[in-house]
């Protein structure tokens, strides 16, 4: 059976259930991977399809104990208590407020490497604060997605070069530099480029008023708590260099919502961890299946296929082919991606200074966020500010994440130079 | 975003048919923590645990078998490693073939055929990898587990966002689960950690003279068809090299970079001072481009997209329509062997290492490995 058969089998069969039939995305492309494995004469392979399944396994957790956190700052009345907060100190500057709000979007992502972490802890405390100023929902979404995914690639945490450093033995060192020569100016140019424009200035009168209600004084240093200790927890195993044990992110989540539990209104957990659940399961859903989806595609040769496909592109296409493969294969999976398409590129690009290669790819492929059908990022930021359908936030990131594609290739086109220059 | 309609029914119905799929699956999974055989030679004179140097490792999945040779002879000590990444079969089978082949004639060999014994109990998620490979025997094919590059995380879990491995590298989380990344290794680390740690102790304790540590990468990577050294041991693989190329062997020297950490060839002779070696040969399976995985890519090593890429010039060791079996990447591992061997003889008479039975490389690619694997019905 050729391998571009049972590709175009797949697609065909996941458009078909998902677009023609409605079913849900996750079940889609878990029937799908089925399908697919049967089309390909390999059986109904349920070891693979476990197998698959559990690629995101430690993702899931992330996203389900972020979720968890943030229903229970929610329910325990802390998420408004920091809205009304930022509020009070930003509500006279739309430039220190969208950078101050860009800050505080990547921050999470800098320390832990995860958009979804990034996007679900800071995204719901910025999100209410940019609505109440103007900034309208979508592009809040969109401003949102943006601080997620340049905070994972932002130092010092950029598991994206990793991924493909590992695969080059080339050792995390000397990153930090390049990240920020590409990231700081998208930094200030991207909440500029979505906010500014509809962005208000208000008076003090104004902002008294669409004040959220918030927790009284007495709360005020407990509020910190979870905080606290969300970043000591993530931060503690790096600055001891590994003295205190990383808990992983999951569990460094559970502890700051446990916390949280006793830092505000009364919280009940259980309640708060059920809604988590029905909220992320969708996307969970969709992790699992994607992961199926991408092991069949491995074990029948359809991934050979495509990779190869690609890197067969004349060398005049190769920096076409790295703009659209990388945030492509992202819109399975953006790791994925640095791994099956960022090491090849690595490789072909070996004779640039490897910092600002890795560095540029890894800004290229942390797009693959934005991109269809897991669009991950896109997903949660759109849960964030209340819209259900995720395509609408997304087309306010178009000219964003040009501006990021386009200082990726600038910085591959230019290597040579800054390599001499920095 | 649709939403399911949930009722109590469809919640049953799921979790009945999870139960059922977890059944069937774990069934399969649960095959992977059998070992395959492995029949010594009568050369064997002993066989140790890893746990019996470093007794932390006992009835963890981390404890592995260590096959010790004795020669008659007063020489050196060599280590052999197969194994430390399950993924890359050459370097199991490779040491299998010596085990069930060698005497010891002077100094003391010491080979452990599955160095990450965990890694060998599951498969990587998303690779799509087959469970097993056959090699063909005249009494028919011997099936090995091909595992996982890395510890199994049922073993050790979760890994940290960041790994800072003992040696001070900064490494992606799951790299803490790679066990050529955790040298030297901690006692009171990560399992995988512990493991480095063990092997540590066998070297320290067994007074090691060189060690060698048999691996495969994908024929993308740079460093293949090599052997790298630490700088200890430079003399060494040059005079190996040039036995190599003389045989026909196309092999090149990578030095080991000395600021990338964690790695078998740099701390095993930072840390306990032996001629620390890794060689490595082209393996399509685990490799990025690679087409349908199964046992015949694995045995054979034939696949259309490795060729395609080759003739594109994307590849760093050519790789035509005919493939690289495991028959010429296993004769590429005990080549190598012999010449290293045939090196430190010369450089240093007194920590010579002989043994007896080698399997000629030159006869494992003519007449396959089955010719020197014992045969599979005897496995009982």
């Amino acid at each position: 059976m050729p391998e571009w058969l049972v590709f175009v089998f797949l697609v065909a069969v996941f458009v078909l259930l998902a677009m023609a039939a409605k079913v849900p995305i996750g079940p889609a492309l878990a029937l799908s991977a089925l399908a697919g494995a049967l089309f390909a004469g390999e059986g109904p392979s349920l070891r693979h399809l476990v197998e698959g399944a559990f690629g995101y396994f430690d993702t899931i957790l992330i996203i389900l104990t972020a979720t968890i956190f943030i229903k229970v700052l929610e329910d325990a009345g802390i998420l408004d208590t920091v809205t009304a907060l930022l509020l009070r100190t930003f509500y006279r500057s739309r430039v220190l407020l969208l950078l101050a709000a860009m800050l505080i979007l990547m921050f999470p992502g800098m320390l832990t490497g995860s958009s979804t972490a990034a996007i679900l802890s800071s995204g719901p405390l910025i999100a209410p604060v940019m609505m109440k100023l103007g900034l309208p929902r979508l592009k809040t979404g969109a401003l949102i997605v943006m601080g997620g995914i340049l905070g994972m690639i932002a130092p010092p945490v950029n598991i994206l070069i990793m991924i493909m450093g590992g695969g080059v033995d080339m050792p995390y060192v000397g990153v930090t530099l390049p990240l920020l020569v590409l990231i700081v100016p998208l930094a200030i140019i991207v909440p500029l480029v979505i906010g500014y424009r509809d962005l208000r200035v208000i008076g003090r009168e104004e902002m008294m008023s669409i004040l959220p209600p918030a927790l009284g004084p007495a709360y005020r240093l407990r509020l910190a708590v979870p905080f606290i200790v969300l970043v000591v927890l993530m931060l503690a195993p790096g600055v001891t260099a590994g003295r205190i044990p990383d808990i992983g992110i999951p569990a460094v989540f559970l502890c700051a919502a446990l916390v949280g539990v006793f830092c505000g209104r009364p919280v009940n957990f259980l309640k708060a961890t059920q809604k988590a659940v029905a909220e992320s399961l969708p996307v969970l859903s969709i992790l699992a299946g994607v992961g199926m989806f991408i092991q069949v595609m491995t074990m029948t040769g359809a991934r050979g296929w495509i990779v190869m496909s690609i890197l067969s592109l004349p060398s005049f296409l190769l920096y076409f082919g790295i703009a659209v493969s990388l945030p492509a294969f992202g819109g399975v999976s953006t790791f994925g991606s640095a791994s099956i398409f960022g090491i090849p590129f690595m490789l072909a690009l070996i004779s640039k200074n490897a910092l600002f290669t890795s560095s540029s790819l890894s800004a290229i492929a942390s797009l693959g966020d934005l991109v269809p059908p897991a669009a991950i990022s896109a997903r949660f930021a759109a849960q964030v500010v209340g819209e259900p359908n995720f395509f609408r936030v997304l087309r306010h990131c178009f000219i964003p994440a040009l501006l990021q594609l386009a200082a990726g290739i600038g910085m591959l086109l230019l290597a040579p130079f800054l390599d001499k220059l920095i | 975003m649709n939403r399911i309609k949930a009722s109590e029914l469809s919640a049953a119905l799921f979790l009945i048919l999870t139960g059922i799929l977890c059944f069937i699956s774990g069934r399969s999974f649960q095959t992977m923590h059998r070992p395959e055989p492995v029949f010594p030679s009568a050369g064997l004179t002993a066989t140790h645990r890893l746990s019996d140097y470093f007794p932390p490792l006992k009835n963890t999945h981390g404890d592995t078998e260590v096959y010790i040779f004795r020669g008659t002879e007063e020489g050196g000590n060599l280590l052999v490693l197969g194994g430390t990444h399950p993924n890359e079969p050459a370097g199991l089978v490779s040491s299998v073939l010596l085990i069930e082949n060698i005497r010891g004639k002077r100094g003391n060999v010491f080979i452990v055929p599955r160095a990450n014994a965990s890694g060998f109990t599951h498969s990587d998620p998303q690779e799509g990898n087959p469970q097993r490979f056959a090699v063909p025997t005249p009494s028919g094919p011997r099936l090995f587990r091909l595992g996982s590059r890395l510890t199994n995380p049922v073993d050790q879990w979760p890994d940290p966002a960041i790994y800072i491995n003992p040696a001070r590298q900064k490494l992606s989380g799951n790299e803490v689960r790679n066990l050529n990344r955790c040298y030297p290794g901690r006692a009171d680390g990560f399992l995988t950690e512990k493991m480095a740690f063990g092997i540590m102790e066998l070297i320290r304790r067994e007074r090691i003279d060189i060690g060698i540590d048999l691996h495969e990468s994908a024929p993308e990577y740079p460093v293949i068809n090599a052997i790298v050294f630490h700088e200890n041991s430079s003399e060494l693989a040059a005079l190996a090299l040039l036995e190599l190329q003389a045989e026909g062997f196309d092999i090149r020297l990578e030095a080991s970079p000395v600021n990338l950490h964690g790695l078998s060839h740099r701390e095993w002779g930072d840390h306990a001072g032996i001629k620390a070696i890794l060689l490595e040969t082209p393996n399509a399976s685990h490799g990025r481009l690679k087409g349908k995985p199964s046992s015949s890519l694995i045995v054979d090593g034939k696949d259309k997209f490795y060729a395609k890429a080759s003739r594109l010039g994307w590849l760093f060791v050519p790789y035509g329509e005919e493939g690289i079996p495991l028959a010429l990447r296993v004769a590429r591992h005990l080549a190598a062997l012999k010449a290293l061997l045939g090196g430190l003889a010369e450089l240093e008479p007194e920590k010579a290492v002989e043994v007896e039975g080698m399997p000629p490389p030159a006869e494992v690619q003519k007449k396959g490995l089955g010719a020197f694997l014992h045969p599979p019905q005897k496995s009982g």
